[in-house]
């Protein structure tokens, strides 16, 4: 069984091209569609990565980060940002919210491959 | 007072003034006074300009408070009318752009895979034909043909030896046959010897009876040769009668075998060489097939690189879907705004503090960006950034 990866964007498209590209390669892929279920689904099921988008309804993805970082067992879980956003200021916010990195959309498919592997093996 | 008003007032004293001195001074007096009746009269024209802009800003003033607020309140109203037709119709967009993308990411997944199953499909036929990556288990199409012409040549390879040593046969059969017949004429000899011995003891016998009693003894022997002749013409009828069995057989087994030996080989011949012929056709497709392989696995490059790039362009309803948004957000503010002055402009006691608050309204839009930032700020579909902590 390969490694979960949790996506969590609240465009259908975005979770689906994910799921698309990772899953070719062997990840299983769990979708969430806005900050709250993307909680819900990690303490649902252990992820070994995250892949959340920023601005989403209900929950944004920087307070996903912080709740998910109070979590014991996603203490030191990656977690990636997928998103639009590009400001160094947006950037900063992640980092000190304990992402592990930012990958600014559109994404291309061989690199968010790169990175997975190299975050996660 | 207007300016134009005043300077032709000024103009007309001057030419008043000019008249006058004209009929009680000399004519330089005349032109002096003329002379300072025009730079009264410029005066007065750009002191007219300066009291025109001073008046410029009082000027609404004398509008009624109620007309200004009709105006506003009315464009308020066609405003929000524009603006809600203009919010309903990016609802639109976004709505067909969602739908759009949902039909384009599931037939692009199902052309994905039907692509990848054709390529798997295509790239198995070729690697069957050619023999290239298959199991211990797996038998390639050229493989069971080069087995085939293997036995195949080894039929017709025994069959043509089957054939000569057949021939070699009948021509030792032949010199059986000859060494039979030379046994038969070594009989005719023997009985011939048998018969003469025969005769001699006939003529011994007879010369014995006519020997009277000193005879007797020798008419004895030469009846026992007489016997002996005729023992050995018995024994040698009786291999005639074998070598003659012998020589039948003889000649039956020669015209079996004479027909093996003879047996056309055109057939075997012409099945051998169809089979190498077959064997360098099937080569040349097989080339072809591994030159198709080869292709297959460019053109699989170039879908996957194909596949790369639709998935970066398919992301782009989430893009313009915050773009659309974020208009919209702007459409909604331009309409509180204008909607917001109208009231205030209304709510005032003058028009001075209404125009003031409703400016202030106004000057609230300038900070949409600050309240809510675009979050996209890219202007291709180029990948982004990435960075990692």
């Amino acid at each position: 069984m390969g490694k979960v990866v949790l996506t969590v964007d609240d465009s259908a498209s975005i979770r689906q091209m994910v799921a698309f590209t990772l899953k070719s390669a062997g990840y299983e892929v769990v979708e969430a569609v806005d900050g709250e279920d993307g909680l819900a689904k990690a303490k649902n099921k252990a992820a070994d990565l995250v892949l959340t988008d920023q601005n989403m309804p209900k929950m944004d993805g920087l307070t996903l980060i912080k709740s998910l970082r109070g979590l014991p067992q996603y203490r030191s879980t990656p977690i990636l940002m997928l998103t639009t956003e590009s400001s160094d200021a947006m950037k900063a916010a992640g980092k000190s919210a304990g992402a592990t990195g930012w990958l600014v959309k559109p994404f291309d498919p061989q690199k968010l491959l790169e990175v997975v592997k190299k975050v996660i093996g | 007072m207007s300016s134009r008003k005043f300077a032709l007032l000024i103009l007309a004293v001057a030419l008043l003034v000019s008249v006058v001195a004209w009929w009680a001074a000399p004519i330089w007096r005349v032109v002096a006074i003329f002379v300072v009746a025009m730079t009264v009269w410029y005066l007065g024209t750009r002191f007219g300009i300066e009291q025109n802009n001073a008046q410029a800003t009082i000027e609404p003033s004398i509008l009624h408070r109620d007309e200004i607020a009709a105006m506003m309140n009315g464009l308020a109203t066609e405003g929000r009318t524009q603006c809600d037709a203009s919010l309903g119709e990016l609802e639109r967009v976004k709505d067909l752009l969602k739908e759009a993308i949902e039909q384009l990411i599931s037939s692009f997944s199902s052309m994905n895979a039907h692509i990848e199953k054709q390529r798997d499909l295509a790239l198995s036929i070729a690697s069957g034909m050619t023999g290239e990556s298959l199991g211990d288990s797996e038998v390639s199409f050229s493989d069971f043909v080069l087995d085939t012409s293997k036995t195949m040549g080894a039929f017709v390879d025994n069959t043509i030896t089957t054939s000569k040593t057949a021939m070699r046969l009948v021509e030792t059969m032949d010199v059986i046959d000859g060494s039979v017949k030379s046994i038969l004429g070594i009989l005719g000899e023997i009985e011939a010897i048998a018969k003469q011995t025969n005769l001699l003891a006939l003529n011994a016998a007879i010369e014995a009876a006519r020997a009277g009693e000193a005879g007797r003894g020798f008419a004895v022997v030469a009846d026992e040769v007489r016997a002996l002749s005729q023992r050995t013409n018995h024994f040698s009828q009786q291999i005639r009668g074998h070598m003659d069995a012998v020589h039948g057989s003889l000649t039956d087994a020669h015209g079996s075998i004479y027909s093996v030996a003879s047996m056309d080989m055109n057939f075997a011949l012409t099945s051998k060489q169809r089979v190498q012929e077959t064997m360098t056709r099937i080569a040349a497709m097989n080339e072809n097939m591994a030159g198709a392989a080869r292709e297959i696995d460019f053109h699989a490059g170039q879908v996957g690189s194909g596949v790369n790039t639709a998935v970066t362009a398919l992301q782009f309803q989430d893009m313009t879907s915050q773009l659309i948004a974020h208009a919209q957000a702007r459409i909604e503010a331009i309409r509180t705004a204008a909607e917001d002055s109208a009231a205030a402009f209304s709510a005032a006691n003058d028009v001075a503090s209404g125009l003031a608050q409703a400016t202030e309204h106004m000057q609230a839009l300038a900070k949409v960006d600050s309240k809510r930032s675009n979050p996209v700020s890219q202007d291709s579909m180029g990948t982004g950034d990435i960075e990692l902590f």
